[in-house]
């Protein structure tokens, strides 16, 4: 390589990044290079070390567990399962159990993130400050902590079946949880709305109430978090982008939406990538309240049913770093595509 | 029920191998403290009295294995375990004993790398619900709400009975019995269930325990028994035998205040035998000949202990009486 000093300032193609300065480019390779192969290594001992301590310990191994009648129940399940159903089919209801409430969270937190955001830049006095009220509490207090609280406070205040509130005829909230109707499939496609049985509301979809105080919990805490990315995003548009808009005759809305939403979008979407993949990760604190997601369900009762904590481990991780994968992964391509040409 | 191998498995990956010795004996005569893992907060298993000492039937298994191989039924490490750790700290050295209710079934046996000692105390998994609800049995509970505790064969128990009797009901499943018992207290579930001595424990402890009702029927067994490391078998045996004195010693009608008195006074060649006077049985497993005198004066037999601790909960001993009296336990001859 041409050139001694680290100081030199390169001129990068787009895309690429930036090497640390001081440092050429072939140590950087092989320092890599080195540091690849002591985490491989640091992976086949610790390996190696499993299996032999398995072994000696007389523990069995191996993944044909998922193959295995499930043989317990689980109540909220988004595809058909039984108990006669395999592991494997357990493992795809907690993983989906998973994804609802991901995406229910990302959904109403991001909604949330935006209004509130928007409300602290408001002109008018007491949004702005319902806003920042509402910043300061959520975003101060443990988010495990506000799962509790719904979970054990809040929606343990919901009456019992007989006294159920009636939200509209067929939406129905009691302490089992929030009752709709749902399209039927059994015999054909019929509507059937949540009527009462003995013990519980029978028909329809209900979410349970540990749904419930997940998703608020979640979606309040996290929503504090974008909301400041979102004011954060709109602050760096220019101001000379609003005036320019509102020279044009455009109204105050229409500036909002057409004008900051896009610049702003583009400081916005890598921290809020951050926040989703923590928010998808953060689903798993439900294991704490008795919501069936792959926690609960799969590092929980399946490995104490089977008896193998590393393959439950190994399966569980995989499928968390292969959705952040993922989620990091669209937004990256996302991002690129609202990215300025030239910044 | 009440234990599971968990997820502390995983702190296999980074012990060393060969942590587990393979003469336990040896190990605790050198420590001269057995170290006995212990689940806390269970009433009538396993409490804490006002004077910060610790109670209960568990506790007494503990002890009856101490007093055995030490001659000091308080020379006792007691390591508080919770069920998601219970099986990884057998497994990796950490407890000598685990003594505190593990079910007895197939797949532990043969897949974990632990032994069972022999059944101690047969119970079954039962229900409680609340009184006003009007359930008197269990197939009362068509499509109920029911709490469980995660991993446990209670589970697998429930939804088995269930589904043999195409029977709806919609389950609850939580981390542990204690938030499982919540949840149901605050009527998240129509029922609870649990193995019924502890259920019994639990609701007796409550503040109203007569708003809530334990269904007099049980969907499961659960053979309850001592869980030491394979592949030790004379403390596998020790074990064993430890509990076995208890149940002979009822059937001898030994107890605590008579046994001294009887170890100078009997003519019973297999009394003579058990109590050490004859026999040298002790030295047979590697302890001192008065090993189950010893269990007898400081812990009491069998009897003795189920008393202590179940009858307040209004326990009765059902199939964990005497066979001659009707029950399953019976004593393992010394002979």
């Amino acid at each position: 390589m041409r050139g001694n000093s680290g100081l030199r300032r390169q001129r990068l193609a787009e895309g690429e990044t930036p090497s640390l300065p001081g440092m050429r480019k072939n140590s950087a390779f092989w320092l890599q290079c080195l540091l690849g192969l002591a985490l491989v290594a640091l992976v086949v001992l610790v390996f190696r070390t499993t299996q032999s301590n398995l072994e000696l310990l007389g523990v069995q191994s191996g993944f044909d567990f998922l193959w295995k009648k499930a043989g317990f129940s689980i109540s909220q399940h988004l595809i058909p399962y039984t108990e006669d159903s395999p592991i494997w089919v357990a493992l795809a209801v907690a993983i989906l159990n998973t994804l609802l409430l991901a995406v229910f969270c990302i959904f109403l937190a991001s909604l949330l993130g935006l209004a509130v955001g928007i409300g602290r830049l408001s002109s008018n006095w007491l949004v702005s400050r319902l806003s920042l009220a509402y910043l300061e509490l959520f975003r101060n207090i443990p988010v495990l902590l506000q799962i509790f609280f719904w979970y054990y406070v809040a929606l343990r205040a919901l009456p019992s079946l007989e006294s159920s509130i009636f939200i509209t005829d067929y939406l129905v909230l009691n302490n089992r949880g929030l009752y709709f109707p749902f399209i039927e499939f059994a015999n054909g496609f019929a509507i059937s709305p949540p009527v009462p049985g003995r013990f519980a509301y029978e028909g329809g979809f209900y979410l349970m109430p540990e749904f419930l105080a997940l998703w608020i919990g979640l979606s309040l805490y996290n929503g504090s978090y974008i909301s400041e990315i979102v004011r954060s995003g709109f602050q760096s548009v220019a101001r000379g982008q609003w005036e320019a808009g509102a020279a044009l005759g455009l109204k105050p809305a229409t500036v909002l939406r057409r004008v900051a939403l896009p610049q702003a979008l583009r400081a916005v979407l890598p921290p809020l990538t951050t926040v989703y993949m923590n928010m998808f990760k953060a689903t798993s604190l439900a294991a704490a309240i008795a919501y069936p997601e792959i926690v609960s369900v799969f590092v929980g009762t399946v490995n104490n049913l089977a008896g193998r904590p590393v393959e439950v481990m190994a399966v569980s991780l995989v499928f968390y770093a292969g959705v952040s994968f993922l989620v990091a992964w669209l937004m990256g391509r996302w991002n690129k595509r609202v990215t300025m040409r030239g910044q | 029920m009440r234990v599971v191998p968990g997820l502390a498995l995983c702190a296999l990956a980074v012990l060393p191998a060969g942590g587990a010795s393979a003469d336990t004996l040896s190990d605790v005569l050198e420590r001269g403290m057995l170290r006995c893992a212990v689940i806390e907060a269970s009433p009538g298993f396993s409490s804490i009295d006002a004077n910060g000492r610790r109670y209960g039937f568990d506790i007494d298994n503990c002890r009856t294995v101490a007093a055995a191989v030490l001659g000091d039924a308080d020379a006792i490490e007691y390591v508080p375990i919770n069920p998601n750790t219970a099986f990884t700290t057998l497994q990796s050295g950490g407890v000598d004993v685990f003594p505190g209710g593990a079910t007895w079934t197939f797949l532990r046996d043969t897949s974990m790398g632990l032994d069972y000692t022999g059944a101690y105390l047969y119970a079954g998994q039962g229900f409680v619900v609340r009184r006003a609800s009007g359930v008197s049995s269990v197939p009362d509970l068509e499509g109920a709400t029911i709490c469980v505790a995660q991993g446990t064969t209670n589970e697998q128990n429930l939804a088995d009975y269930f589904r043999a009797r195409r029977m709806k009901y919609s389950i609850v499943t939580f981390a542990d019995v204690e938030r499982g018992l919540n949840a149901y207290l605050a009527d998240r579930c129509d029922a609870f269930t649990t193995e019924v001595f502890s259920l019994a424990g639990r609701i007796v402890a409550l503040r109203n325990p007569g708003e809530h009702r334990i269904l007099g029927d049980v969907i499961s067994k659960e053979p309850f028994s001592g869980l030491v490391r394979q592949g030790d078998p004379r403390w596998r045996d020790i074990v064993f035998w430890a509990f076995n004195s208890r149940l002979a010693a009822e059937e001898f009608g030994l107890t605590t205040s008579n046994v001294e008195e009887m170890r100078a006074t009997t003519e019973d060649a297999e009394i003579r035998r058990f109590l050490g006077v004859e026999g040298g049985f002790g030295r047979q497993l590697g302890l001192r000949d008065d090993w189950a005198y010893q269990i007898v004066a400081q812990v009491g037999n069998y009897g003795e202990v189920f008393a202590r601790h179940f009858e307040p909960l209004g326990l009765e001993r059902g199939l964990n009486a005497l066979w001659r009296d009707g029950g399953l336990m019976i004593a393992m001859p010394y002979r």
